[in-house]
């Protein structure tokens, strides 16, 4: 292969540019937002390129009509997207609730800044973790995906529609502003090179069908409408004929399948990043900017020979424990390094024990430094 | 790294350079025409910037960290070249000028330039746009200037990024710009080896 | 449409979900009046059960939908209108049809009826007005008329009552209407209108809650609710027209209010915007 060629794929592209072209190669077609910064660049790319392809894109009146929009038409059987940042994240969640309830695959992109409130809309943040999981009310499972590169949101969006059209949920991409906005040098793979999942579509016979009796897999296939099945879809809690019941053996069985799907598809769910890990003293555990931060301190430490690893979840929810022990085996010190007061460090300390972790925290709008993490690892050694 | 070193795909280090200046002086599309002209050579770009309330004429830097694969840390932290092209920038954009790094001003446009552990170069950058022909082409004769000396992409990537970026009405203009500030590193690097 | 099916006579029983039964509605409301001209309508129309998509809002209204046998979406409060533009556009080929309250609609939703109605998409809102929330418990809605006492106007109602049909027509509402239960035939042909229509439709019909609301408010029966309804609204056809307990004291206009049929459909203006960049290259 010439250079020419070598290079013939690869592009310069935003973080949030990336999101739309990888939405639209893993067959988004259908786009419905509200402008918030620093997101706004994602609507504004699939507005280019969804009419291109077919799809339909919609700038809708708010955040709650633009997540009730993109489930809308999820059941119409389309794959739909929408992005947002903080404030407009706390808007979608109940609708973010309804579609892990009713079981409406869709992605939602949260390009993270400060707050709480209006906070520092062009500064970077990681102050979502918490809400991505825990945003909407009751008890419920949340897929949560956090990529370190542009190239890593291409990839990582391409996955959030895989999960969410297999799993039947709403999955969430968390990206900080700073990822959101840097423009890197990234190699677009070809589309057919792209392993895509389409949802499992019902063809039952419809005689006495149960639009929500699952199988092995614990995921139901979806009626499509028009195809003659006439179900009902709702956001109370409903028992395997899709309509409502109170009856406690029944309620407790459909969230325990909710939950449990996922738990029974960590295989493809879970994703981490190591390096360094198999004999580091001590274990930074970053995701997002912060990671990439993480990677050249692991170099630098490495070469003055301190034993630094790098644990980098990349499924943030459910958090890739399993993983994560394996990586912090041999650590005696964990530094949890994150743009926000404190948040997976609570999940950190959960699994490893608080006095094994010290975190290394920034919530004034600015970037966690190479520097700083090799600093901490000075004082931790 | 010295300005005098070979193209950076031939060695694994990285390369740090900050487009410093006022809103409106184009030094964004002078970062995103030598990212461009990277790929041609192999190089991974990560292309950051300053995000102010205002689009013109507050502080404006771009910062391009350039190494052969995807730079692990992209944002820049030790820079080998600045480009100062506005007196506004000065203090805060040159803050992370690596020791003994490069640092270009405009004579013209920062009249109080930097002092430090570093490499000034004081160029006429704006007077030669304005000679060439328009003031608005600085930030490409800059763009020449930095590439001459930095050796970063080969002058043919270059020549083509400006095409493929640049309007096609002032594109003679535009690379007349950039023979403009080779030519005038070729003449600092000339003087400097005397 | 087809003719075979005008010829068939009306049975709502062939349109709902029997193993349903009994429906949860007090009795009395005028919610399931409403239901059966709906449903007449769209037998009338020939619309097939299979490309008939019902989505609703929470609130009594919201509840109707699941009784409709056809593809039910019953949404969250508030936004059966969003979730049917996401529908609707990804899904053109389906009649796509909102159930909602005048809380769900007005008060929690006002934002997406207004631009649903300037949007124009082809979606028929079929809003049931019975001046309070009844799920709740009786509480006071955007429409509860003037010194009425609910569960939080304990003391009379002093808010100012939303006429919701010059909202929508106001807001670009394409087809406008209003009718009471009790004139189920003509409601029907309202309906019938609004569906047919090629762009929003916008229909608010006066139902009424006797249970809650009525008995609150001393408005008598479920019949001389609906009978005070049509004295109200139609004082024409009332030939000793002295209402003593108005079910609403100012009345309103009925029938149809809007019809303009020169705006395009949303859905089909945005796709003929694409079919034309895309020949333009």
């Amino acid at each position: 292969m010439s250079k020419t060629e070598a290079n013939a794929n690869r592009h310069n592209v935003q973080g949030n540019h990336a999101c739309a072209l990888a939405a639209i190669a893993a067959g988004c077609r259908f786009y419905a937002g509200y402008p918030i910064t620093p997101s706004s660049e994602v609507a504004e790319r699939m507005s280019l390129e969804l009419p291109k392809v077919g799809g339909v894109f919609i700038q809708m009146e708010d955040e709650i009509a633009s997540m009730g929009a993109v489930l809308g038409a999820s059941m119409g059987g389309l794959k739909a997207m929408t992005a947002t940042s903080g404030p407009g994240f706390s808007l979608k969640q109940e609708h973010i609730g309804y579609g892990i309830l009713a079981e409406t695959p869709s992605v939602v992109i949260n390009v993270m800044r400060g707050g709480p409130s209006t906070g520092m809309p062009t500064r970077p943040s990681q102050g979502d973790v918490m809400q991505a999981r825990w945003g909407t009310h009751g008890d419920h499972t949340a897929i949560v995906l956090a990529p370190a590169s542009v190239a890593e949101v291409y990839t990582e969006t391409v996955r959030a529609f895989n999960l969410a059209e297999q799993l039947r949920s709403p999955v969430i991409v968390l990206f900080d502003e700073i990822i959101g906005h840097l423009v890197e040098t990234i190699q677009l793979p070809a589309p057919e090179s792209l392993q895509l999942i389409e949802r499992k579509w019902a063809d039952a016979p419809k005689e006495g069908y149960l639009p929500y009796a699952a199988g092995d897999d614990m995921i139901p296939p979806m009626p499509r409408p028009g195809d003659g099945y006439r179900s009902h879809t709702t956001g109370l809690t409903h028992d395997e004929s899709g309509f409502p019941t109170q009856d406690p053996a029944k309620a407790e069985a459909m969230l325990a399948r909710l939950i449990n799907k996922v738990e029974r598809h960590r295989d493809v769910v879970d994703a981490a990043d190591m390096m360094a890990t198999e004999d580091a003293d001590i274990l930074v555990v970053a995701y997002g900017t912060p990671a990439r931060a993480a990677r050249r301190a692991v170099k630098e430490a490495r070469e003055q020979g301190i034993k630094l690893g790098l644990f980098r979840p990349i499924t943030l929810w459910p958090f890739p424990e399993r993983a994560f022990l394996a990586a912090a085996k041999s650590a005696k010190r964990i530094i949890v390094a994150e743009m926000n007061a404190g948040q997976l460090l609570l999940e950190i300390e959960r699994i490893a024990g608080r006095e094994r972790v010290s975190p290394l925290l920034r919530f004034d709008g600015e970037h966690i430094a190479p520097d700083e993490i090799l600093d901490a690892v000075g004082k931790a050694a | 790294m010295t300005p005098e070193s070979t193209n950076a795909n031939n060695n694994d280090r990285r390369h740090e350079i900050r487009f410093a200046g006022s809103g409106g002086q184009g030094l964004q599309l002078s970062a995103k025409i030598l990212a461009y002209a990277l790929i041609g050579e192999g190089l991974y770009a990560s292309q950051s910037q300053s995000y102010e309330p205002t689009s013109r004429g507050g502080l404006s830097r771009a910062d391009l960290v350039i190494g052969p694969d995807e730079p692990d840390f992209p944002l820049a932290t030790a820079a080998d070249f600045i480009l100062l092209l506005d007196q506004v920038a000065a203090n805060d954009g040159a803050k992370i000028i690596k020791p003994g790094g490069t640092i270009i001003t405009d004579q013209r446009l920062v009249p109080s330039p930097p002092s430090g552990d570093f490499r000034l170069l004081a160029l006429p950058i704006t007077d030669t746009a304005i000679a060439i022909g328009n003031p608005r082409i600085a930030n490409v004769v800059a763009l020449g200037v930095l590439n001459a000396l930095a050796a970063l992409a080969s002058r043919e990537a270059l020549e083509a990024a400006v095409g493929a970026l640049t309007p096609a009405k002032f594109r003679e203009l535009n690379l007349e710009a950039l023979k403009a500030g080779y030519g005038m590193a070729e003449a600092e690097t000339a003087e400097s080896a005397a | 449409m087809t003719d075979a099916k005008q010829q068939t006579p009306f049975d709502v029983l062939q349109y709902l979900r029997q193993e349903l039964m009994p429906h949860f509605l007090c009795p009395g409301c005028g919610h399931g009046i409403a239901l059966r001209a709906l449903l007449w309508a769209v037998h009338e129309l020939g619309i097939e059960k299979d490309n008939l998509a019902i989505v609703s809002g929470i609130g009594c209204a919201g509840r109707t939908g699941a009784y409709i046998d056809a593809n039910t979406f019953h949404t969250t409060h508030g936004r059966p209108l969003a979730f049917a533009t996401g529908l609707k556009l990804a899904r053109p080929d389906l009649e796509v049809i909102v159930i909602t309250g005048d809380g769900d609609c007005l008060a929690i939703g006002g934002n997406h009826l207004i631009h649903a109605a300037r949007r124009n998409l082809d979606i028929t809102c079929l809003m049931l007005n019975n001046e309070v929330y009844g799920m709740t418990g009786g509480q006071v809605s955007p429409t509860t008329s003037e010194d009425r006492y609910t569960t939080t106007t304990p003391l009379g109602n002093t808010e100012a009552v939303f006429d919701a049909c010059k909202l929508a027509e106001g807001a670009g509402a394409t087809f406008v209407g209003r009718e009471v239960t009790v004139q189920t035939p003509t409601l029907k042909n309202l309906i019938l209108g609004g569906i047919a229509h090629d762009g929003f439709a916008f229909i608010e019909v006066i139902s009424d809650c006797t249970e809650i609301y009525g008995r609150k408010n001393d408005l008598g029966s479920s019949a001389e609710m609906i009978l005070s309804q049509k004295s109200a609204m139609r004082p024409e056809t009332f030939e000793n027209n002295i209402i003593d307990r108005p079910f609403r004291p100012n009345a309103l206009p009925t029938g149809v209010l809007a019809h303009d049929k020169t705006r395009p459909e949303y859905g089909a203006a945005y796709r003929a915007s694409i079919k034309a960049q895309q020949t333009k290259k």
